[in-house]
């Protein structure tokens, strides 16, 4: 193997597969800061830490590594560049050296994180950095700003190059009502990335203009207001969760067609009615963020009214995942199980949110653990469900080799159960007034028996994720041959070679009158 | 089969497209972001000019070589890649926008204390330059489709004139109101205004950063048409930023 021709790689696939391999890594790192956490919070008083800004730090870099470092860059950054140009038919995407920019402007951002760790001083901010705690720290905010800044200008340029190539790079007779829902879904959360990305590295620069360069924007003595940075912040944000929410979903959309050979249920209603009702929603959302920082009453229900809208086309979403699975004939092969968890996890997670789309509720629970669980749920776990699983779906079209379908089942259970012990029990406390963010909870005695059971829980996990990436690691070095089709997909990726050669297909190919990438022959 | 025979044939001469400069630029952006820390947080100057030696050398190498590589063998997509990015770019400006809207409307007092009246002629006449430039610019690229090589030139040139001299006035304006105790500290208002004239003008560099890429070849006589339309584009995007800026920093 040539090592330099992945380092200086421009091919979509290795692109894709450094992607991977850095995502992977910030996960681990990220999952440590949690482990880490979870065993200080298990006894009242100091754990394993007496210094409660090393907690923060934990806490800032568990937060924003698992988004930026592990999620993100996982489903824009390796499934994206992996499927989609194999999806639409291309040999590449538009530009093949932006997106090695892109890849390695990842890696630049997830080695300022880590640095975190080395340097004096580190970031405390959380992954928010809201100020005026972030300009007044003695922190160094500036890492947390390069940061955001650099992963995101990576994700403006990968999605400007997706765009384009979906745009024009589709194979002769792939109409638009063709492309796989994925594709679909990874152009939601591009737009997604484009629109908002720019509000966020706005955001924080701001702050570090702030505290290092002696401007005002936030400092109320000089005419700045502070609530700027909030709702720049939120605007971003909460659509973050949309662009990790979206090829997340896809991926799920996919391993379900493929592993129960069913065509998509109500494929436009997916599209045009819940992609684009995401797409269209997801910017008017994000007041709800700052229901408890202060606000006009009107403009509370308003964000209520819009916040409960946007469950609509999430729902429309859902229904299309059941009813694809309706009269499939489904097997259940690993990738199949994550999925099916993806969609039981995801149930609870939206359905808790829901309350905290009520200004009256959210006054409640706000700053609870309530809400930590929600998110974890919703986002954290599902999301993470589906990249696991769409590794194991794509694992033989990337390895040309099969995966450990035993170990792989072990490996789900062990995780499904880890996570239900965390984060339900998380949601528990929450209602019973449990804070959230509190490295020592000495005045909440009695919950000292719940945070060790989530301890505990966070171990099962931690074993659970361990056993699927050794799983992957050990595929990869000596798994059986997979053949070029494994899950009798008519889905193009699944039509070249497995691992596709340089350029994809020998002749490019294109698609017939009635192809469909979900256009299963019925048994 | 022929499927087999392209497969192996595939494997006789694997060769991966690689390029080194978005490697190189890559981590030139990691020195740039430890000389800032260096710099600002650990006031360290030393250790700030050494990661500055390394970052400047390695951006702009990459970026050289890039071009040198690159230009020329587009697929023809550049436009609307642009277009996308300058979506991702109006973002920027609107949330500086709205932040000073947001500011602004919220305050109990406007403007906050140490505001100066700013020069109302100077915008006016920076207005005129930069519209003049986005029209040339315009004219060299309709003299272009037409074949028309050395008008194409001519008015190429002038734009990055206008480009230059919008900028020199910028700087004099700047250093002026600086020279008048108006800083970027001075108070919010201070803050929006030399942040957002500063965001423009470091965008009127990059465009006029495009345009210097190419020239070499427009001397030569070569030119890439869908280059010239995207770089355009790009400018035509600067000048229409700035009816922002006049109208909502300087004259309200």
């Amino acid at each position: 193997m040539n090592l330099k021709e992945w380092i200086f790689t421009t091919d979509h696939k290795r692109v894709g597969v450094l992607y991977l391999i850095g995502s992977i890594v910030a996960f681990a790192v990220a999952g440590i800061m949690a482990l880490l956490m979870r065993a200080e919070l298990s006894t009242i008083g100091p754990t394993i830490t007496g210094n409660p800004t090393q907690y923060n730090v934990w806490l800032y870099a568990h937060g924003a590594v698992m988004i930026l470092g592990f999620q993100i860059p996982a489903l824009t950054g390796f499934f994206a560049n992996y499927c989609i140009p194999l999806m639409i038919g291309a040999k590449d995407v538009a530009f093949p050296r932006v997106n090695a920019l892109s890849v390695w402007l990842f890696y630049v951002g997830i080695i300022l994180a880590v640095l975190t760790f080395f340097i004096p001083d580190p970031p405390d901010v959380m992954w928010t950095g809201y100020p005026p705690y972030s300009t007044m720290t003695t922190g160094n905010t500036a890492m947390y700003s390069f940061t955001v800044l650099i992963l995101g200008f990576a994700s403006i340029i990968g999605g400007v190059n997706f765009l384009t190539t979906v745009a024009y790079m589709r194979a002769p007779g792939l109409t638009l009502n063709k492309l796989n829902i994925f594709v679909w879904c990874t152009l939601g959360a591009f737009v997604l990335q484009l629109i908002f990305v720019p509000v966020l590295g706005t955001a924080v620069t701001l702050i570090s203009l702030d505290k290092y360069l002696g401007t005002n924007f936030f400092d109320p003595s000089k005419g700045g207001d502070v609530l700027t940075y909030q709702n720049l912040f939120w605007f971003y944000s909460h659509p973050a969760v949309y662009v990790i929410f979206l090829p997340f979903i896809g991926v799920v959309y996919e391993i379900i067609a493929s592993h129960a050979k069913n065509m998509v249920f109500n494929y436009k209603m997916v599209v045009y009615g819940g992609i684009g009702g995401i797409v269209l929603l997801s910017g008017e959302v994000w007041v709800h963020h700052l229901y408890v920082s202060g606000m006009a009453d009107w403009l509370r229900i308003g964000q209520m009214v819009t916040t409960l809208m946007i469950s609509v086309p999430v729902g429309l979403m859902m229904i299309g995942l059941i009813g694809t699975l309706h009269k499939g004939s489904i097997a259940f092969t690993t990738p199949m199980m994550y999925a099916l968890g993806v969609v039981f996890l995801f149930l609870i997670g939206g359905l808790t949110g829901v309350p905290l789309a009520v200004p009256s509720l959210t006054l409640a629970v706000s700053d609870t653990y309530y809400v930590v669980g929600h998110f974890h749920y919703v986002m954290a776990v599902a999301g993470t469900f589906a990249i696991f699983g769409g590794i194991y779906h794509w694992f033989p079209k990337v390895t040309g080799k099969m995966y450990n379908e035993f170990w792989g089942k072990v490996g789900f259970w062990i995780t499904f159960v880890g996570v239900n012990i965390v984060f339900w029990i998380m949601m528990d406390i929450g209602v019973k007034g449990m804070p959230r963010r509190y490295y020592d909870y000495a005045h909440f005695p009695q919950f000292e028996d719940a945070h060790q059971w989530m301890t505990l829980g966070a171990g099962i996990l931690a074993v659970g994720f361990a056993i699927a990436i050794l799983n992957w690691i050990l595929g990869a070095i000596n798994g059986k041959p997979a053949g070029d089709n494994p899950w009798g997909s008519p889905s193009l990726e699944w039509s070249t070679v497995s691992p596709p050669p340089h350029g994809n297909w020998p002749t490019p190919p294109s698609v017939s009158e009635d192809w469909h990438p979900y256009g299963f022959k019925k048994a | 089969m022929a499927h087999d025979a392209h497969h192996a044939e595939g494997h006789a001469h694997a060769h991966w497209d690689t390029s080194v400069w978005p490697f190189v630029i890559s981590f030139g952006i990691l020195f740039l972001a430890v000389a800032f820390s260096f710099k600002f947080v650990y006031h360290n100057s030393f250790a700030a000019i050494l990661s500055m030696g390394l970052a400047l050398p390695m951006i702009i190498a990459g970026v050289a070589g890039w071009t040198s590589e690159a230009m020329g063998k587009g697929d023809g997509f550049s436009y609307s890649a642009m277009g996308w990015f300058i979506l991702a770019e109006a973002m920027i400006f609107a949330s500086f926008f709205v932040s000073y809207w947001y500011t602004r409307l919220h305050a109990d007092v406007w403007p906050p204390a140490g505001n100066i009246t700013l020069p109302k002629l100077m915008p006016l006449v920076m207005t005129f330059v930069l519209v003049a430039s986005s029209l040339t610019i315009h004219y060299a690229e309709h003299l272009l489709h037409l074949g028309n090589k050395a008008g194409f030139r001519t008015w190429y040139l002038l734009t990055i004139v206008l480009g230059a001299v919008f900028l020199g006035m910028s700087i004099y304006e700047w250093s002026h109101l600086i020279h008048d105790g108006f800083t970027i500290g001075t108070n919010a208002f201070s803050t929006v205004f030399f942040s957002v004239t500063g965001l423009h003008g470091s965008h009127v560099v990059v465009g006029l950063g495009i345009f210097l890429a190419g020239l070499p070849t427009v001397m030569r006589g070569d030119v890439d048409e869908g280059f010239m339309r995207t770089a355009g584009l790009y400018w035509h995007f600067v000048d229409i930023i700035w009816f922002f800026v006049v109208s909502q920093i300087y004259y309200w």
